[in-house]
Protein backbone atom coordinates (compact mmCIF):
# COMPACT_ATOMS: atom_id res chain seq x y z
CA UNK A 1 0.00 0.00 0.00
CA UNK A 2 2.53 2.68 -1.34
CA UNK A 3 -0.34 4.98 -3.33
CA UNK A 4 -2.04 7.68 -3.59
CA UNK A 5 -5.27 7.86 -5.77
CA UNK A 6 -7.61 10.67 -6.50
CA UNK A 7 -10.38 11.20 -9.29
CA UNK A 8 -12.18 14.30 -10.34
CA UNK A 9 -15.34 14.53 -12.73
CA UNK A 10 -15.82 15.78 -15.66
CA UNK A 11 -18.74 17.08 -17.19
CA UNK A 12 -19.08 16.80 -20.73
CA UNK A 13 -19.42 20.11 -23.13
CA UNK A 14 -19.24 22.47 -20.21
CA UNK A 15 -16.75 24.58 -21.95
CA UNK A 16 -16.75 26.97 -18.93
CA UNK A 17 -15.13 24.82 -16.34
CA UNK A 18 -12.82 22.36 -18.80
CA UNK A 19 -9.79 22.71 -17.50
CA UNK A 20 -10.73 22.18 -13.84
CA UNK A 21 -9.51 18.83 -13.12
CA UNK A 22 -6.43 19.09 -14.75
CA UNK A 23 -5.29 22.46 -12.31
CA UNK A 24 -6.45 20.12 -9.31
CA UNK A 25 -4.08 17.45 -10.36
CA UNK A 26 -1.57 19.73 -10.44
CA UNK A 27 -1.91 21.48 -7.22
CA UNK A 28 -1.72 18.43 -5.98
CA UNK A 29 1.54 17.45 -7.60
CA UNK A 30 2.62 20.92 -6.38
CA UNK A 31 2.40 20.37 -2.81
CA UNK A 32 4.17 17.31 -3.47
CA UNK A 33 6.91 19.10 -4.81
CA UNK A 34 7.75 17.22 -8.00
CA UNK A 35 9.74 18.76 -10.40
CA UNK A 36 7.98 21.78 -12.49
CA UNK A 37 8.71 20.42 -15.72
CA UNK A 38 7.09 17.16 -15.03
CA UNK A 39 4.21 18.49 -13.06
CA UNK A 40 3.78 20.90 -15.97
CA UNK A 41 3.80 17.68 -19.08
CA UNK A 42 1.61 16.45 -16.39
CA UNK A 43 -0.71 19.27 -16.78
CA UNK A 44 -0.83 19.64 -20.47
CA UNK A 45 -1.66 15.81 -20.96
CA UNK A 46 -4.76 16.31 -18.40
CA UNK A 47 -5.86 19.68 -20.08
CA UNK A 48 -5.67 18.31 -23.44
CA UNK A 49 -7.56 14.75 -22.58
CA UNK A 50 -9.80 16.87 -20.52
CA UNK A 51 -10.73 18.97 -23.29
CA UNK A 52 -11.23 15.34 -25.72
CA UNK A 53 -13.62 14.31 -23.23
CA UNK A 54 -15.59 17.63 -22.98
CA UNK A 55 -15.60 18.23 -26.30
CA UNK A 56 -16.65 14.50 -27.80
CA UNK A 57 -16.92 12.64 -24.48
CA UNK A 58 -19.69 12.92 -22.64
CA UNK A 59 -19.09 12.44 -19.18
CA UNK A 60 -16.13 11.17 -17.46
CA UNK A 61 -13.51 11.62 -15.02
CA UNK A 62 -9.85 12.18 -14.89
CA UNK A 63 -7.49 10.54 -11.88
CA UNK A 64 -4.24 11.14 -10.90
CA UNK A 65 -1.99 7.81 -8.95
CA UNK A 66 1.37 8.49 -7.23
CA UNK A 67 3.01 5.66 -6.80
CA UNK A 68 7.01 5.33 -5.56
CA UNK A 69 8.10 5.30 -8.96
CA UNK A 70 5.66 6.64 -11.17
CA UNK A 71 2.53 8.73 -11.93
CA UNK A 72 -0.27 7.80 -14.18
CA UNK A 73 -2.80 9.51 -15.53
CA UNK A 74 -6.11 7.70 -16.56
CA UNK A 75 -8.91 9.44 -18.40
CA UNK A 76 -12.00 7.65 -19.02
CA UNK A 77 -15.60 8.52 -20.51
CA UNK A 78 -18.72 7.65 -21.73
CA UNK A 79 -18.73 9.16 -25.41
CA UNK A 80 -18.82 8.03 -28.78
CA UNK A 81 -15.29 6.00 -28.54
CA UNK A 82 -12.56 6.60 -31.28
CA UNK A 83 -12.98 4.43 -34.20
CA UNK A 84 -9.40 4.55 -35.76
CA UNK A 85 -6.94 4.69 -33.08
CA UNK A 86 -3.84 4.88 -35.62
CA UNK A 87 -5.49 7.73 -37.34
CA UNK A 88 -6.53 9.74 -34.44
CA UNK A 89 -2.73 9.36 -33.07
CA UNK A 90 -1.75 11.46 -36.41
CA UNK A 91 -1.15 14.72 -36.41
CA UNK A 92 -3.77 17.41 -37.90
CA UNK A 93 -6.49 14.38 -37.83
CA UNK A 94 -9.02 15.91 -35.98
CA UNK A 95 -12.97 15.12 -35.52
CA UNK A 96 -14.10 18.29 -34.26
CA UNK A 97 -16.97 20.08 -35.59
CA UNK A 98 -17.57 23.89 -36.44
CA UNK A 99 -18.00 24.89 -32.82
CA UNK A 100 -15.24 23.56 -31.81
CA UNK A 101 -13.09 25.24 -34.07
CA UNK A 102 -14.79 28.74 -33.53
CA UNK A 103 -13.43 28.55 -29.70
CA UNK A 104 -10.29 27.33 -31.17
CA UNK A 105 -10.16 24.12 -30.86
CA UNK A 106 -10.09 20.79 -33.06
CA UNK A 107 -6.10 21.32 -34.48
CA UNK A 108 -5.92 17.30 -34.33
CA UNK A 109 -3.11 17.90 -31.73
CA UNK A 110 -4.80 16.88 -28.56
CA UNK A 111 -3.87 12.98 -28.84
CA UNK A 112 0.00 13.59 -30.38
CA UNK A 113 0.50 15.95 -27.80
CA UNK A 114 -0.06 13.84 -24.79
CA UNK A 115 2.10 11.22 -26.95
CA UNK A 116 4.71 13.63 -26.66
CA UNK A 117 4.50 14.53 -23.23
CA UNK A 118 4.37 11.20 -21.33
CA UNK A 119 6.24 8.29 -21.38
CA UNK A 120 3.69 5.75 -22.31
CA UNK A 121 0.45 6.22 -23.80
CA UNK A 122 -2.34 3.49 -23.64
CA UNK A 123 -5.84 4.10 -25.06
CA UNK A 124 -8.39 1.61 -25.08
CA UNK A 125 -11.75 2.72 -27.39
CA UNK A 126 -14.38 1.18 -29.02
CA UNK A 127 -17.22 2.35 -31.20
CA UNK A 128 -20.03 3.60 -28.83
CA UNK A 129 -18.65 2.45 -25.89
CA UNK A 130 -16.67 4.83 -24.49
CA UNK A 131 -12.47 5.91 -24.02
CA UNK A 132 -9.87 4.90 -21.57
CA UNK A 133 -6.55 6.78 -21.95
CA UNK A 134 -3.95 6.03 -19.61
CA UNK A 135 -0.64 7.72 -19.33
CA UNK A 136 2.48 7.12 -17.88
CA UNK A 137 5.56 9.49 -16.25
CA UNK A 138 8.37 7.64 -14.97
CA UNK A 139 9.75 9.52 -12.01
CA UNK A 140 13.98 10.14 -11.87
CA UNK A 141 16.31 7.70 -9.97
CA UNK A 142 15.27 7.78 -6.57
CA UNK A 143 11.52 8.57 -7.10
CA UNK A 144 9.26 9.80 -4.77
CA UNK A 145 9.50 8.35 -0.64
CA UNK A 146 6.51 6.77 0.83
CA UNK B 1 4.11 25.37 10.56
CA UNK B 2 6.77 28.24 10.22
CA UNK B 3 7.06 31.15 12.73
CA UNK B 4 3.64 32.76 14.20
CA UNK B 5 4.11 35.79 13.45
CA UNK B 6 1.44 38.66 13.58
CA UNK B 7 3.08 41.02 11.02
CA UNK B 8 4.81 40.61 7.49
CA UNK B 9 7.01 42.80 6.09
CA UNK B 10 4.00 44.09 3.97
CA UNK B 11 1.04 44.02 6.47
CA UNK B 12 1.01 44.67 10.54
CA UNK B 13 -1.72 43.08 12.10
CA UNK B 14 -3.72 44.90 14.96
CA UNK B 15 -4.56 41.85 17.54
CA UNK B 16 -7.07 44.08 19.86
CA UNK B 17 -8.99 44.81 16.89
CA UNK B 18 -9.39 41.75 15.33
CA UNK B 19 -12.32 40.06 16.21
CA UNK B 20 -11.61 36.87 14.81
CA UNK B 21 -14.22 37.21 11.99
CA UNK B 22 -12.17 35.72 9.66
CA UNK B 23 -12.74 37.39 6.01
CA UNK B 24 -9.16 37.46 5.68
CA UNK B 25 -9.06 34.23 5.51
CA UNK B 26 -10.89 33.14 2.19
CA UNK B 27 -9.35 36.49 0.23
CA UNK B 28 -5.64 35.44 0.98
CA UNK B 29 -4.16 33.69 -1.60
CA UNK B 30 -1.66 32.05 -0.50
CA UNK B 31 -3.65 30.65 2.26
CA UNK B 32 -1.33 32.47 5.15
CA UNK B 33 -3.53 33.43 7.57
CA UNK B 34 -5.04 31.37 10.16
CA UNK B 35 -7.40 32.33 13.09
CA UNK B 36 -7.26 31.06 16.09
CA UNK B 37 -9.13 31.58 19.74
CA UNK B 38 -11.56 34.10 18.02
CA UNK B 39 -8.45 36.94 18.29
CA UNK B 40 -4.92 35.82 17.71
CA UNK B 41 -3.97 35.70 13.83
CA UNK B 42 -1.10 34.11 13.12
CA UNK B 43 0.70 34.26 9.86
CA UNK B 44 2.56 32.04 8.38
CA UNK B 45 5.50 33.07 6.12
CA UNK B 46 3.85 33.29 2.89
CA UNK B 47 2.55 36.88 2.44
CA UNK B 48 3.05 38.54 -0.95
CA UNK B 49 2.11 42.04 -0.25
CA UNK B 50 -1.16 41.77 -2.14
CA UNK B 51 -3.32 43.73 0.30
CA UNK B 52 -6.64 41.88 -0.14
CA UNK B 53 -7.05 41.48 3.84
CA UNK B 54 -6.47 45.02 4.12
CA UNK B 55 -9.00 45.51 1.97
CA UNK B 56 -11.76 43.14 3.58
CA UNK B 57 -11.43 43.74 7.11
CA UNK B 58 -14.37 45.54 8.49
CA UNK B 59 -12.41 46.25 11.88
CA UNK B 60 -9.49 48.09 10.49
CA UNK B 61 -7.49 45.44 12.27
CA UNK B 62 -5.06 44.67 9.11
CA UNK B 63 -3.45 47.83 7.96
CA UNK B 64 -0.20 48.43 5.49
CA UNK B 65 3.43 48.53 6.86
CA UNK B 66 4.30 51.51 5.54
CA UNK B 67 5.38 54.87 7.67
CA UNK B 68 3.40 57.76 8.25
CA UNK B 69 3.89 61.49 6.31
CA UNK B 70 5.15 62.91 10.13
CA UNK B 71 8.73 61.48 9.27
CA UNK B 72 8.79 63.97 6.68
CA UNK B 73 10.69 66.74 9.09
CA UNK B 74 13.47 68.89 8.13
CA UNK B 75 16.51 67.10 9.15
CA UNK B 76 17.34 65.51 5.68
CA UNK B 77 16.36 65.98 1.71
CA UNK B 78 13.49 64.53 1.22
CA UNK B 79 12.95 62.79 -1.97
CA UNK B 80 9.70 61.63 -3.35
CA UNK B 81 9.38 58.57 -5.54
CA UNK B 82 5.69 58.93 -7.27
CA UNK B 83 3.92 56.27 -8.69
CA UNK B 84 1.82 57.75 -11.71
CA UNK B 85 -1.43 56.61 -9.53
CA UNK B 86 -1.10 59.28 -7.35
CA UNK B 87 -2.09 61.93 -10.23
CA UNK B 88 -5.36 59.64 -10.63
CA UNK B 89 -6.38 60.44 -7.08
CA UNK B 90 -7.25 64.45 -8.14
CA UNK B 91 -9.41 64.69 -11.71
CA UNK B 92 -8.38 67.13 -13.25
CA UNK B 93 -5.62 68.34 -12.09
CA UNK B 94 -2.65 68.22 -14.06
CA UNK B 95 0.07 65.82 -13.10
CA UNK B 96 3.07 68.54 -13.12
CA UNK B 97 0.95 70.56 -10.62
CA UNK B 98 0.15 67.36 -8.30
CA UNK B 99 4.52 66.97 -8.17
CA UNK B 100 4.19 70.76 -7.67
CA UNK B 101 1.73 70.35 -4.03
CA UNK B 102 4.22 67.81 -3.23
CA UNK B 103 7.46 69.93 -3.50
CA UNK B 104 5.27 72.64 -1.13
CA UNK B 105 4.84 70.02 1.45
CA UNK B 106 8.47 69.53 1.75
CA UNK B 107 10.08 66.96 -0.82
CA UNK B 108 13.29 68.65 -2.13
CA UNK B 109 12.66 66.92 -5.49
CA UNK B 110 9.53 64.59 -7.17
CA UNK B 111 10.14 61.93 -8.88
CA UNK B 112 8.03 60.85 -11.94
CA UNK B 113 7.91 57.22 -12.38
CA UNK B 114 5.94 57.51 -15.97
CA UNK B 115 8.77 58.82 -16.98
CA UNK B 116 10.50 55.62 -16.55
CA UNK B 117 7.41 53.17 -17.12
CA UNK B 118 8.05 54.89 -20.33
CA UNK B 119 11.43 53.64 -20.86
CA UNK B 120 10.38 50.27 -19.80
CA UNK B 121 7.47 50.50 -22.46
CA UNK B 122 10.32 51.02 -25.07
CA UNK B 123 12.63 47.87 -24.08
CA UNK B 124 9.73 45.32 -23.84
CA UNK B 125 8.64 46.21 -27.65
CA UNK B 126 12.57 46.20 -28.13
CA UNK B 127 12.72 42.65 -26.16
CA UNK B 128 9.50 41.52 -27.46
CA UNK B 129 10.37 42.44 -31.25
CA UNK B 130 13.69 40.40 -30.75
CA UNK B 131 11.77 37.59 -29.13
CA UNK B 132 9.83 36.98 -32.23
CA UNK B 133 12.66 35.54 -34.40
CA UNK B 134 14.98 34.28 -31.27
CA UNK B 135 12.52 32.60 -28.73
CA UNK B 136 14.29 33.36 -25.75
CA UNK B 137 11.88 33.26 -23.47
CA UNK B 138 8.05 31.21 -23.78
CA UNK B 139 4.95 33.23 -24.82
CA UNK B 140 3.09 34.29 -23.72
CA UNK B 141 5.51 36.90 -21.61
CA UNK B 142 4.23 38.07 -18.25
CA UNK B 143 4.52 41.95 -17.44
CA UNK B 144 7.25 42.22 -14.29
CA UNK B 145 5.39 45.53 -13.16
CA UNK B 146 2.98 44.38 -10.20
CA UNK B 147 5.21 42.77 -7.59
CA UNK B 148 2.47 40.81 -6.54
CA UNK B 149 1.94 38.97 -10.29
CA UNK B 150 5.74 38.04 -9.65
CA UNK B 151 5.91 36.86 -5.89
CA UNK B 152 2.48 34.97 -6.76
CA UNK B 153 3.99 33.52 -9.88
CA UNK B 154 6.37 32.27 -7.31
CA UNK B 155 4.74 30.93 -4.72
CA UNK B 156 2.25 29.08 -7.09
CA UNK B 157 3.46 28.88 -10.12
CA UNK B 158 6.87 28.96 -10.32
CA UNK B 159 6.95 26.77 -13.69
CA UNK B 160 5.95 30.40 -15.30
CA UNK B 161 9.07 32.29 -13.85
CA UNK B 162 10.26 31.73 -17.50
CA UNK B 163 7.32 33.88 -18.87
CA UNK B 164 8.11 37.01 -16.96
CA UNK B 165 9.28 39.38 -19.02
CA UNK B 166 13.44 39.84 -18.45
CA UNK B 167 13.52 43.78 -18.33
CA UNK B 168 13.78 45.86 -15.25
CA UNK B 169 10.96 47.09 -13.34
CA UNK B 170 9.68 50.48 -14.42
CA UNK B 171 10.73 51.13 -10.06
CA UNK B 172 14.15 49.70 -10.31
CA UNK B 173 15.21 51.92 -13.25
CA UNK B 174 13.57 54.89 -11.28
CA UNK B 175 15.87 53.73 -8.15
CA UNK B 176 18.81 53.15 -10.21
CA UNK B 177 18.74 56.52 -11.65
CA UNK B 178 17.91 58.76 -8.41
CA UNK B 179 21.05 56.31 -6.74
CA UNK B 180 23.29 57.22 -9.05
CA UNK B 181 22.50 60.95 -9.99
CA UNK B 182 20.85 62.57 -6.84
CA UNK B 183 22.04 60.71 -3.88
CA UNK B 184 26.21 60.98 -4.28
CA UNK B 185 25.25 64.87 -4.90
CA UNK B 186 23.92 65.46 -1.25
CA UNK B 187 26.39 62.47 0.37
CA UNK B 188 29.34 64.17 -0.72
CA UNK B 189 28.46 67.08 1.15
CA UNK B 190 27.54 64.92 3.68
CA UNK B 191 23.69 65.48 3.94
CA UNK B 192 21.16 62.51 4.70
CA UNK B 193 19.11 61.60 1.82
CA UNK B 194 15.51 59.97 2.47
CA UNK B 195 13.73 58.06 -0.41
CA UNK B 196 10.05 58.05 -0.03
CA UNK B 197 8.10 55.98 -2.23
CA UNK B 198 4.33 57.29 -3.09
CA UNK B 199 2.49 53.95 -3.65
CA UNK B 200 -1.15 52.70 -4.24
CA UNK B 201 -0.58 49.13 -2.76
CA UNK B 202 1.51 47.54 0.73
CA UNK B 203 4.03 46.68 -1.95
CA UNK B 204 6.11 48.16 -4.76
CA UNK B 205 9.65 47.14 -3.18
CA UNK B 206 11.03 44.13 -2.18
CA UNK B 207 11.31 43.43 1.43
CA UNK B 208 15.25 43.43 1.73
CA UNK B 209 14.99 47.40 0.46
CA UNK B 210 12.35 48.32 3.23
CA UNK B 211 14.20 49.02 5.81
CA UNK B 212 18.60 50.23 7.12
CA UNK B 213 20.97 52.72 5.81
CA UNK B 214 22.52 52.23 2.37
CA UNK B 215 26.14 52.73 2.16
CA UNK B 216 25.63 55.95 0.25
CA UNK B 217 24.26 57.12 3.79
CA UNK B 218 20.77 57.01 2.20
CA UNK B 219 17.73 55.23 3.54
CA UNK B 220 13.85 54.37 1.95
CA UNK B 221 10.27 55.07 3.22
CA UNK B 222 7.08 53.57 2.03
CA UNK B 223 3.96 56.33 1.60
CA UNK B 224 0.68 55.16 0.79
CA UNK B 225 -0.91 57.43 -1.24
CA UNK B 226 -3.76 57.64 1.77
CA UNK B 227 -0.61 59.02 4.04
CA UNK B 228 -0.07 61.89 2.38
CA UNK B 229 -3.20 62.69 0.30
CA UNK B 230 -5.22 64.97 3.34
CA UNK B 231 -2.13 67.26 3.23
CA UNK B 232 -1.71 67.10 -0.36
CA UNK B 233 -4.97 68.11 -1.87
CA UNK B 234 -4.91 71.44 0.33
CA UNK B 235 -1.76 72.44 -1.73
CA UNK B 236 -3.19 70.99 -4.83
CA UNK B 237 -6.45 73.37 -3.92
CA UNK B 238 -3.96 76.43 -3.64
CA UNK B 239 -2.22 76.12 -7.13
CA UNK B 240 -5.45 75.22 -8.84
CA UNK B 241 -6.90 78.51 -7.14
CA UNK B 242 -3.51 80.40 -7.96
CA UNK B 243 -3.47 82.75 -10.91
CA UNK B 244 0.06 82.34 -11.83
CA UNK B 245 1.85 78.70 -10.74
CA UNK B 246 5.08 79.39 -9.39
CA UNK B 247 7.92 78.90 -11.66
CA UNK B 248 10.09 75.78 -10.51
CA UNK B 249 13.13 75.21 -11.82
CA UNK B 250 13.89 71.44 -12.09
CA UNK B 251 16.88 69.60 -13.55
CA UNK B 252 15.95 66.65 -14.43
CA UNK B 253 12.65 66.14 -17.25
CA UNK B 254 11.79 63.48 -15.06
CA UNK B 255 11.64 65.97 -11.72
CA UNK B 256 7.91 66.83 -13.25
CA UNK B 257 5.74 65.10 -15.75
CA UNK B 258 4.86 67.30 -18.92
CA UNK B 259 2.52 65.11 -20.29
CA UNK B 260 -1.41 64.99 -19.26
CA UNK B 261 -2.22 61.43 -20.11
CA UNK B 262 0.72 59.77 -17.74
CA UNK B 263 -2.23 58.53 -14.77
CA UNK B 264 -3.15 56.11 -17.55
CA UNK B 265 -0.58 53.97 -16.23
CA UNK B 266 -2.69 53.25 -13.18
CA UNK B 267 -5.41 51.80 -14.95
CA UNK B 268 -5.72 48.04 -16.31
CA UNK B 269 -5.17 47.88 -19.69
CA UNK B 270 -2.48 51.04 -19.31
CA UNK B 271 0.39 49.14 -19.96
CA UNK B 272 -0.43 47.90 -23.17
CA UNK B 273 -2.76 50.38 -24.36
CA UNK B 274 -0.10 52.33 -26.61
CA UNK B 275 2.20 48.94 -27.17
CA UNK B 276 3.27 47.97 -30.50
CA UNK B 277 1.60 44.29 -30.11
CA UNK B 278 -1.82 43.56 -31.11
CA UNK B 279 -1.23 40.21 -29.38
CA UNK B 280 -1.64 41.85 -26.14
CA UNK B 281 -3.60 41.46 -22.93
CA UNK B 282 -4.70 42.87 -19.24
CA UNK B 283 -6.24 41.45 -16.53
CA UNK B 284 -6.88 42.73 -13.29
CA UNK B 285 -8.22 41.46 -10.06
CA UNK B 286 -6.75 38.77 -8.12
CA UNK B 287 -9.49 35.86 -9.18
CA UNK B 288 -8.79 36.59 -12.57
CA UNK B 289 -5.34 36.79 -12.34
CA UNK B 290 -4.69 32.96 -10.74
CA UNK B 291 -7.32 31.79 -13.23
CA UNK B 292 -5.29 32.98 -15.93
CA UNK B 293 -2.13 31.75 -14.51
CA UNK B 294 -3.61 28.39 -14.34
CA UNK B 295 -4.51 28.25 -17.88
CA UNK B 296 -1.31 29.53 -19.12
CA UNK B 297 0.12 26.17 -16.77
CA UNK B 298 -1.86 24.39 -18.68
CA UNK B 299 -0.69 25.16 -21.97
CA UNK B 300 -3.02 28.14 -23.09
CA UNK B 301 -2.73 31.30 -24.20
CA UNK B 302 0.71 31.18 -26.49
CA UNK B 303 -0.44 32.90 -29.31
CA UNK B 304 -0.34 35.74 -26.90
CA UNK B 305 2.65 37.57 -26.61
CA UNK B 306 2.48 40.07 -23.62
CA UNK B 307 -0.07 40.07 -20.71
CA UNK B 308 -0.20 42.66 -18.21
CA UNK B 309 -1.51 41.28 -15.24
CA UNK B 310 -2.65 43.50 -12.10
CA UNK B 311 -4.10 41.49 -8.97
CA UNK B 312 -6.03 44.79 -7.82
CA UNK B 313 -9.21 44.86 -9.65
CA UNK B 314 -9.13 47.93 -12.49
CA UNK B 315 -5.34 48.33 -11.67
CA UNK B 316 -2.93 50.08 -9.69
CA UNK B 317 -6.29 52.69 -9.17
CA UNK B 318 -7.82 49.95 -7.33
CA UNK B 319 -4.79 49.42 -4.54
CA UNK B 320 -5.94 49.27 -1.34
CA UNK B 321 -4.01 52.55 -0.07
CA UNK B 322 -5.56 54.87 -2.46
CA UNK B 323 -7.22 58.18 -1.27
CA UNK B 324 -10.47 58.00 -3.55
CA UNK B 325 -12.79 55.55 -5.01
CA UNK B 326 -11.39 53.36 -8.26
CA UNK B 327 -14.43 53.80 -10.74
CA UNK B 328 -13.99 57.45 -9.74
CA UNK B 329 -9.90 57.41 -10.78
CA UNK B 330 -10.60 55.49 -13.63
CA UNK B 331 -13.08 57.91 -14.68
CA UNK B 332 -10.68 60.83 -14.13
CA UNK B 333 -7.83 58.74 -15.95
CA UNK B 334 -9.99 58.08 -19.31
CA UNK B 335 -11.02 62.17 -19.50
CA UNK B 336 -7.35 62.68 -19.40
CA UNK B 337 -6.24 60.01 -21.83
CA UNK B 338 -9.36 61.25 -24.04
CA UNK B 339 -8.02 65.16 -23.83
CA UNK B 340 -4.32 64.05 -24.18
CA UNK B 341 -3.77 60.95 -26.39
CA UNK B 342 -1.77 57.93 -25.79
CA UNK B 343 1.50 59.84 -26.90
CA UNK B 344 5.03 59.63 -25.25
CA UNK B 345 7.25 62.12 -24.33
CA UNK B 346 10.85 60.06 -24.80
CA UNK B 347 12.30 59.06 -28.26
CA UNK B 348 12.73 55.40 -29.25
CA UNK B 349 16.50 55.94 -30.49
CA UNK B 350 18.00 57.16 -26.95
CA UNK B 351 16.29 54.04 -25.27
CA UNK B 352 17.41 51.76 -27.43
CA UNK B 353 21.22 52.80 -27.20
CA UNK B 354 20.54 51.56 -23.86
CA UNK B 355 19.09 48.62 -24.84
CA UNK B 356 22.20 47.78 -26.90
CA UNK B 357 24.22 48.42 -23.94
CA UNK B 358 22.11 45.71 -22.29
CA UNK B 359 21.17 48.46 -19.53
CA UNK B 360 17.44 46.61 -18.97
CA UNK B 361 18.39 43.51 -18.59
CA UNK B 362 16.72 42.01 -15.19
CA UNK B 363 19.29 39.56 -13.04
CA UNK B 364 16.86 38.17 -11.45
CA UNK B 365 17.06 34.65 -12.13
CA UNK B 366 14.16 32.30 -11.59
CA UNK B 367 15.87 30.67 -9.19
CA UNK B 368 16.34 33.29 -6.97
CA UNK B 369 12.96 34.48 -7.21
CA UNK B 370 12.21 31.01 -5.87
CA UNK B 371 14.36 31.19 -3.10
CA UNK B 372 12.73 34.33 -2.43
CA UNK B 373 9.54 34.20 -2.62
CA UNK B 374 8.54 30.45 -3.36
CA UNK B 375 7.19 27.85 -0.97
CA UNK B 376 9.02 26.71 1.70
CA UNK B 377 6.65 24.10 2.99
CA UNK B 378 8.16 20.47 3.20
CA UNK B 379 6.50 18.62 0.36
CA UNK B 380 3.94 16.12 1.02
CA UNK B 381 4.29 12.45 0.88
CA UNK B 382 2.47 9.71 -0.62
CA UNK B 383 1.81 8.72 3.10
CA UNK B 384 0.65 12.11 3.67
CA UNK B 385 -1.50 12.88 1.26
CA UNK B 386 -3.28 9.48 1.49
CA UNK B 387 -3.93 11.00 5.42
CA UNK B 388 -5.36 13.99 3.83
CA UNK B 389 -7.93 12.65 1.98
CA UNK B 390 -8.78 10.60 5.32
CA UNK B 391 -9.15 13.64 6.99
CA UNK B 392 -10.94 15.46 4.22
CA UNK B 393 -13.52 12.65 4.23
CA UNK B 394 -14.18 13.09 8.00
CA UNK B 395 -14.78 16.25 7.66
CA UNK B 396 -17.04 16.53 4.77
CA UNK B 397 -16.04 19.62 3.53
CA UNK B 398 -18.27 22.89 4.12
CA UNK B 399 -15.42 25.16 3.80
CA UNK B 400 -16.89 26.94 6.89
CA UNK B 401 -13.51 28.51 8.17
CA UNK B 402 -14.92 27.72 11.80
CA UNK B 403 -11.97 26.12 12.81
CA UNK B 404 -9.74 28.95 11.66
CA UNK B 405 -8.55 27.92 8.44
CA UNK B 406 -9.08 29.47 5.18
CA UNK B 407 -10.60 25.99 3.53
CA UNK B 408 -11.24 22.44 4.18
CA UNK B 409 -7.90 20.84 2.11
CA UNK B 410 -6.00 23.40 4.18
CA UNK B 411 -7.25 22.35 7.57
CA UNK B 412 -6.94 18.70 6.33
CA UNK B 413 -3.35 19.81 5.18
CA UNK B 414 -2.49 21.37 8.71
CA UNK B 415 -3.43 18.43 10.60
CA UNK B 416 -1.42 16.30 8.54
CA UNK B 417 1.72 18.46 9.39
CA UNK B 418 0.87 18.55 13.20
CA UNK B 419 -0.31 22.14 13.04
CA UNK B 420 -4.07 22.04 13.79
CA UNK B 421 -5.80 19.01 15.49
CA UNK B 422 -8.92 17.20 14.30
CA UNK B 423 -11.47 18.00 17.07
CA UNK B 424 -10.97 21.93 15.51
CA UNK B 425 -13.39 20.79 12.84
CA UNK B 426 -16.87 21.74 14.39
CA UNK B 427 -18.56 18.73 12.24
CA UNK B 428 -15.99 16.33 13.66
CA UNK B 429 -16.18 17.57 17.14
CA UNK B 430 -20.56 17.40 16.69
CA UNK B 431 -20.21 13.94 15.31
CA UNK B 432 -18.01 12.52 18.18
CA UNK B 433 -20.73 14.19 20.82
CA UNK B 434 -23.59 12.91 19.06
CA UNK B 435 -22.02 9.39 19.39
CA UNK B 436 -21.55 9.94 23.01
Amino acid sequence: MSKFKKSFHIKGRDFIRAGEASINVQNLLKSMDFDPRLIRRVAICGYESEMNVVMHGGDGSLSLEVDTDRLILEISDDGPGIEDIDLAMQAGYSTANDDHREMGFGAGMGLPNMKKNSDQIHIESNRDQGTVVRMIFFLPEGGKTD
Amino acid sequence: MSPKKTSTCYVRFDQDLCTGYGSCLRVCPTKAIRVKNKKAIRIVDQCIGCGECIRICHEGAVSAATEGPELLKRDHVAIALVSPVLYAQFPGVMPKDILLGLRQMGFEHTIDMSYFLEIFQFATEEFINRNRTSQTAPWPLISPVCPVVVRLIAFRFPNLLPNVLPVLRPVALMAREVKSRLIPEYSKKGEKVVLYYINPCPTKKEPSCLSGRKQDGSSEIALGINDIYPELVKHVDQIKAADGIPFYQTRFEYETCATGNASMWAMSGGEIADMDTDKSLAVSGMEETISYLEKIELGLFQDIEYIEFRTCREGCLGGALNAIDKYLAKGAVQKMIKRFGLGRRLHRENIMRMYEKGEFQSEKKPAKLTSLFGAHKEALSIDSMRKIEKVLELIKGKDCTACGAPDCRTFAEDVVRGDAVLKECLFVDAQKKRKR
